[in-house]
C-alpha cells in the first residue's frame, strides 16, 4: 500500500452488472469461489430491514444479500476489523469491504497495534458520501431513495455535512478500489493499490489495463467541489467556533453521554481518561471549585473532555462522522473536529490513512519540522 | 492516618526574606488544613539549618515535609538526606522554589508575598498526595564495551582487562590495529610502532578477560551507567547477534582521511604520481618509493592542508608526518628534493619542532604557500603556489604527496546515534566538555577516546585512552552498589490498550511489548522517569511514580484557584 491518490497506474475493467454494488458482490462471489479468500466482510440490511450492520461471511449464497455501499454509516469499518484481528488474525483470509474513510481508520488503527492486516484484503470504492444516521432511520425507504440518487450523480446536498466536504472520498488506500467514477455502463474499473491487490487480480485471472483518464477527470472534478465547499464552510464555520467562548457555546448542548467517543474508531483505550476515576473528586472539591468561580456546572469538564479527545485522535481523525452520526444533541463534532484535524495534519504533512508506512507523527522525530515554533524564530 | 504537615520557609541569608514578607506566608500557612509547623530559618541548607530541621521532624513527628527555599537543582538532594536521617522517607518531601521562581524576579514585595503563599500552599496540596518510594539498590556491572580495535581500544582494554572485569572488545574489520596498522614508523622518535602494535594485539587476543568481537557491528545500546545493554552483530559466523551487559561504553571508531578527489585543484585521480598521504605510507611501507613507470622520484612536493579550509580545522598530525615522509625519502631515495609546501607549521610540544629542524636540510624545504595547484605541464607535473608576497611560483616534480584532511569515520553519525550521544559540529564526537569533561559524553557512561573525538597523534590517543580508562576504573569498581531511579514509570496493565506508542517515544529502550498479553510492561531498573511515555498514553495506562494524576491534579486545582 504505498501510492497515495491518483497514483493508479492502471485499472482492470469489470463488467457492470447492474450498478457498483451488483458488480463488486460478483466480484467477490468470483474470489471466494475460486478460493481467493475464505470470508467477506461486508455491511448487510438487517433482518428488520431498516439498518446495516457488519457481518462476516463464510456462505457464498449470502453475498447475494451484501450492501458493500449502505446509505450510512452504522458501525464503523475500522472499529469493526479490529474487533475481528486485534487479539490475533485467524487462518481466515477475510476481504473487509468498507468506505474510504472507514478504511484510513482501519490503517490508523494498524500503526497502533488494535488491527492486524496480515490476513485481511482492504477493499473500498470511491464514495459519495453517506445519509445521517437519524434521518435515514426516521424514514428508511426514502432515506435508501435519497441516497441511490445521490450516488447515481454525486450530488450530496441531502448527504450528511461532513461527507459535503470530503475531499478523501476518491482515495486509494487499501488494496484493492473500485471505481464509481469513470467507469460506464459497460464496464466499473477496479484498481489494485498492493500486492495482495495484485495477486487477487492475478489469481482471478483479470487483466490491468490502461489507466482511466476520465476517472482522472471525474476525481478531480468532485475533489474540487468538495475543497471549493470545505473552504467556504470552514470561513463561516470558524466564525462560530473558533476561539475558547465560542467553542464552549458549541459544546452548550453536550450531555455528557459520551457517544462520540464510544463510535470513534481512534478512541482506541480500553477506559477513556475521561469516564475513569481520574476525573472524579470529592464533594469538597466541586464545592471549593464552585465557591472560587460562583457557581459550577456538573459533571464539569465538558469542554475539557473534547479537548483532550482532539488531542489524541485529532492527528489521525478520518472525518468519518461517526461522532456526529451519535451525537443525540445534534453538536456538528464531526465538522469541528474535522477542521481542527485539518490544521494539526497539515502541520505534521500527515494524511492519516493514506500509508501505512508513514510513521504517526509524535511516534517519530524528525529535524525539519514544527520550526514554526522554534524559540529564535 | 492523620497527616503531620511541616512548612519550612528559608530566609536564604537575606536573598528570600528581602523581598517576602516571611512572617505573612506564615501566619497564611500555618492554619491550612493538616499543617502543624510552620516556621522559618535563617539558612536551612546550612549545617545548623539541617540539624534543627532534623530534629524538628523528629520532635513535630512530621508525616510530610514542604520546604520553601531555592530550586531543587541546588537543594532537593540536601533536603531528602535531611528527610532520610530524621526517619523520614524522602518522598514526602516537597521543595518549594521561592526564590529563583518568586523572590528573585517578582519585583512588587507585596505581589511576592502573595506568589510565595500561592506557591507554598499548592506544595501543601500536593504533598498530601505523595507516597513512600523506595530506592532499590544494584551491583554495578563493572564489564566494558570498547567499540573500535584501533590503538585507543586496544589501550583501553589492556588497562580495563582483570579477573573482575571483562571487557568486549568490538571490531568492525576482521583484524585489531586501525589505522595505526598501516604505518611503518610514527613520529617523532621514528620507532616501528607496527612491532608495539603487534604485541600489545598479541596480548589483546591472548588476555583472558578481553573478548575480541571482529567484523562485529553495534546496533543498540540502552541502559545507563553501571547497566547498558548492548547488541552486537557479528557479520561472519552467519550474522549472529549478541546481547552483551556492560556497566561502560567506550567508543574509539577513529577516523578516516578525506578523499582529495573532491577538490579539483589539486588534480588527485586525474594526474598520475599524485598520491595521498595514506597510499604513499602504503608504497613505503612495502619497501619501494618509485613512480608508475618504476623509476625512482628526484622531487617531491607535499602538499599540506589539503581541505583545511573546506573542513575548518586543522588536522593536528599533517605537519608531523609530512616531516616524517621526507625522513623516509631521506632513507629510500636519498638524492630526491623534498618541498613540504605549507600554509602553517604545527608542531607544538617539546619534542616536535625539534624533529622538524632536524628533518630539513639541503633536500628537504619547507616552502611556504598558498593557493596551491597542481597540473600537468610537458612531461611533469607543475605545482602552482603563491609565495608570501603573493606572487605565483611554479616548482616542476615528479611526485606529489597530498595531506589530506582528517574526517570523521562513516560510521560516526549512525554510532553517535545508537549511543545517544551528539556530534560536533564537524562530525566528531562531541565531549561532555572541553576541559571538564574532555573523554566523556553527555551520556553518562559513555566515554570517548581517540581520532574518534577529532584528528590527533598516537600520544594523545593513547593519553585520551588512558584517561578513559581511569575515569572507569575508579567508579565502575566491581561489586559496588548503585541506587536505581525511583522515580519510574508505571504501565497499568488494565489500561493498556497494547497500541505501542509509549515504545516508540521511549528514549531509553526501558519499555517492551509482551506479544501474548497485548501490553506493553516497563523494565524498571532501565527507565529514568524522563515521563514521555507517561505524555503520549492515551489510555492513562503509562505514569509516572511521584508525577501521579492525582499529584498533578491537586496541584494545578490549588494553584489556579
Amino acid at each position: 500500500m504505498s501510492n497515495s491518490v491518483g497514483d493508479e497506474t492502471g485499472a482492470v475493467r469489470l463488467a457492470n452488472q447492474g450498478g457498483a454494488s451488483a458488480t463488486l458482490i460478483s466480484f467477490l462471489k468470483q474470489g471466494m469461489d475460486v478460493g481467493v479468500f475464505d470470508a467477506v466482510l461486508v455491511p448487510m440490511r438487517v433482518p428488520a430491514g431498516d439498518a446495516f450492520a457488519y457481518v462476516l461471511i463464510r456462505d457464498i449464497a449470502l453475498l447475494d444479500d451484501a450492501c458493500p455501499l449502505p446509505p450510512i454509516v452504522a458501525v464503523q469499518g475500522g472499529k469493526v476489523v479490529s474487533r475481528l484481528t486485534r487479539l490475533g488474525n485467524g487462518d481466515l483470509k477475510v476481504v473487509a469491504v468498507m468506505r474510504p474513510c472507514e478504511l484510513r481508520a482501519t490503517i490508523e488503527l494498524a500503526k497502533l497495534g488494535q488491527t492486524n492486516l496480515s490476513n485481511i484484503t482492504l477493499v473500498s470504492m470511491d464514495c459519495p458520501g453517506a445519509l445521517a444516521l437519524a434521518k435515514f432511520i426516521k424514514d428508511p425507504e426514502g432515506g435508501t431513495e435519497i441516497f441511490e440518487k445521490a450516488a447515481q450523480d454525486w450530488r450530496d446536498e441531502d448527504l450528511r455535512p461532513i461527507c459535503q466536504i470530503c475531499h478523501h472520498a476518491t482515495m486509494i488506500s487499501g488494496d484493492l478500489h473500485l471505481g464509481l467514477l469513470g467507469g460506464d455502463e459497460n464496464h466499473l474499473l477496479l484498481i489494485s493499490n498492493s500486492e495482495k491487490g495484485d495477486e487477487i487480480v492475478r489469481r482471478l485471472g483479470l487483466t490491468i489495463g490502461e489507466k482511466s483518464s476520465v476517472r482522472v477527470t471525474e476525481v478531480q472534478r468532485v475533489t474540487q467541489k468538495r475543497l471549493a465547499k470545505r473552504e467556504e464552510w470552514r470561513s463561516e464555520f470558524e466564525s462560530r467556533v473558533k476561539g475558547i467562548s465560542n467553542l464552549i457555546n458549541s459544546l452548550e448542548t453536550c450531555i455528557n453521554c459520551h457517544n462520540c467517543m464510544r463510535v470513534c474508531p481512534l478512541c482506541y483505550c480500553r477506559l477513556c481518561y475521561f469516564d475513569s476515576e481520574n476525573v472524579r473528586h470529592p464533594a469538597d472539591d466541586y464545592i471549593d471549585q464552585a465557591m472560587a468561580k460562583g457557581s459550577l456546572r456538573l459533571p464539569p469538564g465538558t469542554l475539557l473532555f473534547h479537548l483532550g479527545r482532539m488531542t489524541h485522535m485529532s492527528l489521525m481523525c478520518v472525518s468519518c462522522g461517526a461522532c456526529e452520526d451519535a451525537c443525540p444533541a445534534s453538536i456538528p463534532i464531526a465538522q469541528i473536529f474535522s477542521f481542527v484535524a485539518d490544521k494539526a495534519q497539515r502541520t505534521f504533512d500527515y494524511v492519516p490513512g493514506r500509508c501505512i508506512d508513514d510513521a504517526l507523527p509524535l511516534t517519530v522525530y524528525r529535524e525539519n519540522e514544527l520550526h514554526e515554533v522554534d524559540e529564535d524564530e | 492516618m492523620t497527616k503531620r504537615i511541616g512548612v519550612f520557609i528559608c530566609e536564604c541569608g537575606t536573598n528570600i526574606s528581602d523581598k517576602i514578607d516571611i512572617n505573612k506566608v506564615i501566619e497564611e500557612v500555618a492554619s491550612l488544613e493538616d499543617v502543624v509547623v510552620a516556621e522559618s530559618a535563617k539558612l536551612l541548607c546550612s549545617p545548623e539549618g539541617r540539624i534543627s530541621l532534623e530534629k524538628r521532624i523528629k520532635q513535630e513527628a512530621l508525616t510530610h515535609l514542604v520546604v520553601a527555599a531555592c530550586s531543587p537543582r541546588d537543594h532537593q538532594q540536601t533536603f531528602m538526606s535531611v528527610c532520610k536521617r530524621a526517619g523520614m522517607n524522602p518522598y514526602l518531601l516537597q521543595l518549594v522554589n521561592i526564590r529563583e521562581q518568586c523572590a528573585w524576579i517578582t519585583e512588587d514585595s507585596a505581589r511576592a508575598t502573595e506568589k510565595a503563599i500561592r506557591m507554598i500552599r499548592t506544595a501543601i496540596s500536593r504533598v498530601r498526595y505523595h507516597v513512600r518510594l523506595e530506592k532499590r539498590e544494584i551491583v554495578v556491572n563493572s564489564d566494558v564495551l570498547v567499540v573500535g580495535g584501533g590503538i585507543a581500544g586496544i589501550e583501553i582494554s589492556l588497562m580495563l582487562a582483570c579477573p573482575d572485569r571483562t571487557v568486549y572488545l568490538v571490531e568492525k574489520s576482521t583484524i585489531l590495529g586501525g589505522m595505526a596498522r598501516r604505518f611503518e614508523r610514527v613520529f617523532p622518535g621514528m620507532d616501528k610502532y607496527s612491532e608495539v602494535l603487534e604485541t600489545k594485539i598479541g596480548r589483546v587476543l591472548e588476555h583472558q578477560n578481553i573478548r575480541v568481537l571482529t567484523a562485529s557491528d553495534l546496533e543498540q545500546i540502552i541502559g545507563f551507567y553501571g547497566n547498558f545493554e548492548a547488541r552486537v552483530r557479528c557479520k561472519i559466523e552467519g550474522e549472529v547477534t549478541r546481547n552483551l551487559n556492560v556497566g561502560a561504553v567506550v567508543l574509539t571508531i577513529g577516523s578516516q582521511p578525506s578523499d582529495p578527489s573532491g577538490i579539483e585543484k589539486y588534480g588527485y585521480g586525474e594526474i598520475d604520481n599524485v598520491l595521498t598521504a595514506l597510499e604513499f605510507e602504503e608504497m613505503n611501507r612495502s619497501g619501494q618509493i618509485a613512480l608508475c613507470n618504476g623509476s625512482l622520484p628526484t622531487s617531491v612536493a607535499i602538499v599540506h592542508c589539503v581541505g583545511r579550509e573546506e573542513k575548518g580545522y586543522c588536522s593536528e598530525v599533517c605537519c608531523m608526518y609530512a616531516l616524517k615522509f621526507a625522513r623516509y625519502l631521506r632513507e629510500r631515495v636519498p638524492y630526491a628534493k623534498v618541498s613540504l609546501l605549507y600554509s602553517e607549521m604545527c608542531i607544538p610540544g617539546k619534542t616536535y619542532q625539534r624533529f622538524c629542524e632536524e628533518t630539513l636540510g639541503d633536500n628537504v624545504k619547507l616552502v611556504r604557500s598558498s593557493n596551491v595547484r597542481v597540473w600537468e605541464k610537458d612531461e611533469g607535473k607543475a605545482v602552482s603556489y603563491l609565495d608570501e608576497g603573493g606572487a605565483e611560483q611554479t616548482l616542476i616534480v615528479d611526485m606529489v604527496i597530498l595531506a589530506p584532511a582528517i574526517e570523521p569515520t562513516s560510521d560516526a553519525r549512525r554510532i553517535a546515534e545508537i549511543a545517544g550521544i551528539p556530534l560536533s559540529i564537524d562530525g566528531f564526537f562531541a565531549e561532555q566538555h572541553e576541559k571538564l569533561g574532555p573523554v566523556a559524553t553527555s551520556k553518562e557512561g559513555v566515554f570517548i577516546a581517540g581520532c574518534a573525538q577529532g584528528p590527533k597523534s598516537i600520544s594523545d590517543t593513547l593519553v585520551q585512552a588512558d584517561a578513559a580508562a581511569g575515569l572507569i576504573l575508579s567508579s565502575l569498581v566491581p561489586g559496588r552498589r548503585m541506587e536505581v531511579e525511583a522515580e519510574t514509570s508505571q504501565i497499568l496493565e488494565s489500561f493498556c490498550q497494547g497500541c505501542r506508542s509509549c515504545i516508540s517515544v521511549c528514549s531509553y529502550g526501558a519499555i517492551t511489548f509482551d506479544e501474548r498479553m497485548k501490553v506493553a510492561r516497563v523494565n524498571e531498573v532501565i527507565c529514568r522517569g524522563c515521563g514521555n511515555c507517561a505524555a503520549s498514553c492515551p489510555s492513562g495506562a503509562a505514569s509516572i511514580r511521584h508525577s501521579t494524576c492525582d499529584q498533578i491534579y491537586q496541584e494545578i486545582t490549588e494553584a489556579t484557584r
